[in-house]
Order: structure tokens, then C-alpha cells, then sequence
């Protein structure tokens, strides 16, 4: 489903993706674990095209990502992502929020995305605050409907970019659970994420970057019992220490 | 079930109530004295120029007209630089600071003079009937215009660069085109953030077009000059032309107003 090459990704000087290579298989769960500055976030924005490269090559279903010639707007439809903060439109209600990219980007008929809007809403078990505004909403309800935005595109990949860092410690249960289902329901996904938790458990392979590269890549079991490189060895102690 | 809320509305009102007596009262007993001290040395006849009203009246249309080409004009213009000036392409770039530069630059009574005087004429081909290049009223309000894109410009580009760039990358993130983002995202938040420098900037235009007297332009203040000419009444003169124009800037004002309270009622945080 995803695909990447010796890609490398440079921010003037700063070497941040040191040739990376990796691929998504369809309904897999792959977890990006690192220290800050390791470059997940970078390498996940560069799966649907915020990010260009300098050198390598990304496709995600097919679409050649880090090439001029691929309209990324198209292929951003298959691509939902869900960022750390949130992102809502804070001008439209959380129903207009959902329904606007299906209805300007995928040309929707109105009734038709207003259904799937609301089908969405009653399934993150928010359908109540259809005509309210994001900063109306807690943290962890204004993220659910960010994943409810980018579903509504029904998108063959959700990329997801720490989604839960920015919430109080009793939000983050209910967008984990969320994210969980989703994964029960086999989307493809990429999760860059600090919880460890969520990891172990969802995940079907977790993949360590440090420094612009992936240093270990493998099963969850495997990846916490029995790390191969040091470095990895050294995060999983403190991790588990703290 | 809530007599204290409805205790502290009631307080509210009866306090802006107040308020406004009181700053009438203040001001008009200013006013009142002012006038006293003027009166004995001068001699009010407003009797005289009651009748003038309509010719006022003419002026009044002409003045809407030129800044209300003049406002459509430079909002239009005022955006399209606006985005120039935040394109990816930095010629682009280059060619609205260039403009935002040298118009803002210029004083705007030279601008005038430059755009009637100086351009429409050397428009005119040689020996060539002076007709349509005369029309003051298309080159007052273009001068009007122009200017003023220069400065509605700087107003759209703050309001577009204040709305964070996470709302483009999330909007992009779903598949909008770059117009897409701007037209149904960007834009929006940032019309509610300039409602108040705009209105601001509006106000200065109407202001502003009192310049194109310079071109013979009969608009409120050619007007209320030329009848001064024609009778000795400037006091009574001016103070009409002022009280014109309050009724065009306070109006603006009050909708700019309501506005920003309609976009307040459902966002708290700009």
C-alpha cells in the first residue's frame, strides 16, 4: 500500500531522512517510534506530500508521491491525516467540518455527505454536537472529529502525527480507542506516537528511527523484549523506566 | 430561575443608558457655549441656506459614487495584490511589494493630480477631442482605487498571515487546491480578523475623496467650497459638509460593528 525508497529529505543543511526504506502493506498497522528530532514526523509528512524529498521515492497505492508530474490533490483523497493539534476549521461546526472536503474536493451531492456526516459523528458518539464549533469541544472530542474529518474522505491510508500529545491525560483513552477500531477494521495506518501502550497492542510492527534513519523494524513482542540494536535498547529501558 | 443574570443585564443597559446622556449632555453643552462665543462676532443664517440642501444632495451622490467605485476597486485590487504578495513565485512577490511600495509612498492629492492631469491626457492621441479622457469622476475614483489597493492590500496580507499555516496544510491535507483552501478556509478567518482595520481603511477612502476636488470633481466638498464662493456662508457651509460626512463614515461604522459582533457570537477566540 505504501511504499518508500532511499528516501532523503534535507531542511537547508540538516540532514533529517538519511535513507529511509519501508513498506505498508494494505490493512497494516505500522507504529513510528523515536526520540524528537529522529524525523517520524517528517517521514510521515512525506507520505502524502507535505514534505517533498530531494532524493528517493514514495508511492501510496500506486500514486508516485515525490514526483511534479502526480496531482497530489487527487492523490491526497486516499491519504487522511490526523495531526497533533487537531487542525479543525474553527470557523465552521463540527458537521461543516466533516463535510467540506467531500463536498468541494470529491463533489458530493449535500444530502448524501450531510448523511455520511452525521453517520460519522454518531460512531465517534458525538452526534450531538453536529452544530456546534470546535472550541466548543474538549481536546479529545476536537481530535475524534478530526479523524471523523479525514475518514470522511474514505482515504485507503490514515497517516496519524502524534495524534494524542496534545491532549490531558483522560482524553487520550477515548481517541486511542477510536484509532484501535480502526485498526479492528483493517485500515492501513501509520501512527507516530509516544504511547508505548498503544503500540504493544495495535500495532503489527513497530519501526525505531533515530537520527534520519530506521534503526530496527519488527514485531511489538519482539520489539520490546528483545530490541537487536543499542539504540533501541537504550529507549525501551528508559521507556519502561519512567 | 436566574434573577441575578437578568438583575446584571438590566444594569448593563441601564448603565450604557447613562452613558450616552451623559456624553450628549457634555457635548452639546460645549457645543451650545462654542456657539454663543462664535455669535458675537458672526452672524448664523442658516435660513440661507436651506435651499442649498439639494445642491449638497448632487454632491452627496457624486462622493458615494467615487468612493464606492473607489472601495469596490480597491478591495478587488487590494486582495488580488495581497495574494501576490504571499505567492510561492517570487516574481509574483516582487511585483506586488513594488506596487504596495510605490503607491503607499506617493501622497495621494499628487497621485490625483498625476492620474487626471498627467495620464489621461498623455492617453490622448495628438490633436485628439479631449471627451471620454475628461470623465473625472472614472479618474477620481480610479486614483481613489489604485491608492487605496496599496494600502487594503497590507490589511488582507496581515489578516491572511495571522490565520495559521496548520489551516492551509490541513485544508491541503484533504485534497483542496491551494484556491480551494483560500476561498473556503483562509479567507474566512481572515475577513473576521481585518473587519476592523478595514472599516477603518473604508472610512479613510470616503475621506479621502474629498482630495478629488482638486479635478473639479463636484462632490460634497467641491460643492460645499464652490457655494462658498458664491455667498459668504462658509461657516454654515462646512458644517453641513461635515454633517454629510458623519452620515456616510458613522453608518459604516455601525455595520462594521454589527459584523464583528455577528462573527463573535459563535467564536470566542480570533
Amino acid at each position: 500500500m505504501i511504499t518508500i525508497q532511499d528516501v532523503h529529505k534535507w531542511f537547508g543543511k540538516l540532514h533529517v531522512l538519511k535513507g529511509i526504506d519501508l513498506k505498508v502493506t494494505e490493512g497494516e498497522v505500522l507504529v513510528l517510534i523515536g526520540a524528537s528530532g529522529s524525523g517520524k514526523s517528517t517521514l510521515l509528512r512525506c507520505i502524502n506530500g507535505l514534505e517533498r524529498v530531494q532524493q528517493g521515492q514514495v508511492s501510496v497505492a500506486g500514486i508516485d508521491i515525490q514526483t511534479s508530474k502526480t496531482n497530489l490533490n487527487r492523490a491526497r483523497q486516499q491519504i487522511g491525516i490526523v495531526f497533533q493539534q487537531f487542525n479543525l476549521f474553527l470557523h465552521m461546526t463540527v458537521l461543516k467540518n466533516i463535510m467540506i472536503s467531500p463536498l468541494k474536493v470529491k463533489k458530493v451531492a449535500q444530502q448524501e455527505a450531510k448523511e455520511t456526516a452525521l453517520k460519522l459523528l454518531q460512531r465517534i458518539g458525538i452526534p450531538e454536537k453536529a452544530n456546534v464549533y470546535p472550541d466548543q469541544l474538549s481536546g479529545g472530542q476536537q481530535q475524534r472529529v478530526a479523524i471523523a474529518r479525514a475518514l470522511a474522505m474514505q482515504p485507503q491510508v490514515m497517516l496519524f502525527d502524534e495524534p494524542t500529545s496534545a491532549l490531558d491525560p483522560e482524553m487520550i483513552k477515548e481517541v486511542l480507542d477510536l484509532m484501535r477500531e480502526l485498526a479492528e477494521e483493517n485500515m492501513t495506518m501509520v501512527v507516530v506516537t509516544h504511547e508505548m501502550g498503544f503500540a504493544r497492542e495495535v500495532a503489527d510492527r513497530i519501526a525505531f528511527m533515530d537520527d534520519g534513519v530506521i534503526v530496527e523494524l519488527g514485531k511489538p513482542q519482539q520489539f520490546f523484549e528483545n530490541p537487536q540494536h543499542k539504540r533501541t535498547q537504550q529507549f525501551i529501558q528508559r521507556v519502561l523506566q519512567a | 430561575m436566574t434573577p441575578k443574570a437578568v438583575r446584571g443585564y438590566d444594569y448593563r443597559a441601564v448603565k450604557l443608558v447613562m452613558r450616552a446622556v451623559l456624553v450628549t449632555a457634555f457635548g452639546g453643552f460645549i457645543a451650545v457655549k462654542l456657539y454663543d462665543v462664535l455669535a458675537q462676532h458672526y452672524t448664523f443664517r442658516w435660513g440661507l441656506v436651506w435651499h442649498q440642501l439639494p445642491a449638497f444632495n448632487e454632491g452627496l451622490i457624486i462622493t458615494l459614487e467615487a468612493s464606492g467605485i473607489g472601495m469596490l476597486l480597491g478591495v478587488v485590487l487590494g486582495l488580488i495584490v495581497a495574494l501576490m504578495r504571499l505567492s510561492p513565485f517570487a516574481l509574483f512577490r516582487d511585483m506586488g511589494t513594488l506596487y504596495v511600495q510605490t503607491l503607499r509612498n506617493i501622497p495621494s492629492l499628487i497621485f490625483i493630480i498625476f492620474m487626471y492631469f498627467g495620464i489621461s491626457r498623455a492617453l490622448l492621441p495628438r490633436g485628439a477631442n479631449v471627451g471620454f479622457m475628461d470623465n473625472r469622476l472614472f479618474w477620481g475614483s480610479l486614483a481613489l482605487g489604485l491608492f487605496e489597493a496599496s494600502f487594503i492590500s497590507e490589511i488582507f496580507r496581515a489578516g491572511i498571515q495571522s490565520i495559521s499555516k496548520t489551516q492551509m496544510e490541513a485544508s491541503r491535507s484533504m485534497g483542496m487546491s491551494y484556491w480551494q483552501a483560500m476561498r473556503y478556509v483562509i479567507l474566512p478567518q481572515a475577513f473576521r480578523i481585518i473587519t476592523p482595520p478595514m472599516t477603518g481603511e473604508l472610512i479613510a477612502l470616503v475621506k479621502e475623496s474629498a482630495l478629488l476636488l482638486v479635478i473639479s470633481l463636484p462632490e460634497l466638498t467641491w460643492t460645499a467650497k464652490d457655494l462658498g464662493h458664491q455667498r459668504p456662508l462658509q461657516f454654515e457651509f462646512y458644517t453641513i459638509l461635515a454633517a454629510y460626512y458623519l452620515a456616510i463614515t458613522v453608518p459604516i461604522s455601525i455595520i462594521s460593528h454589527l459584523l464583528e459582533h455577528r462573527f463573535n457570537v459563535h467564536r470566542r477566540r480570533a
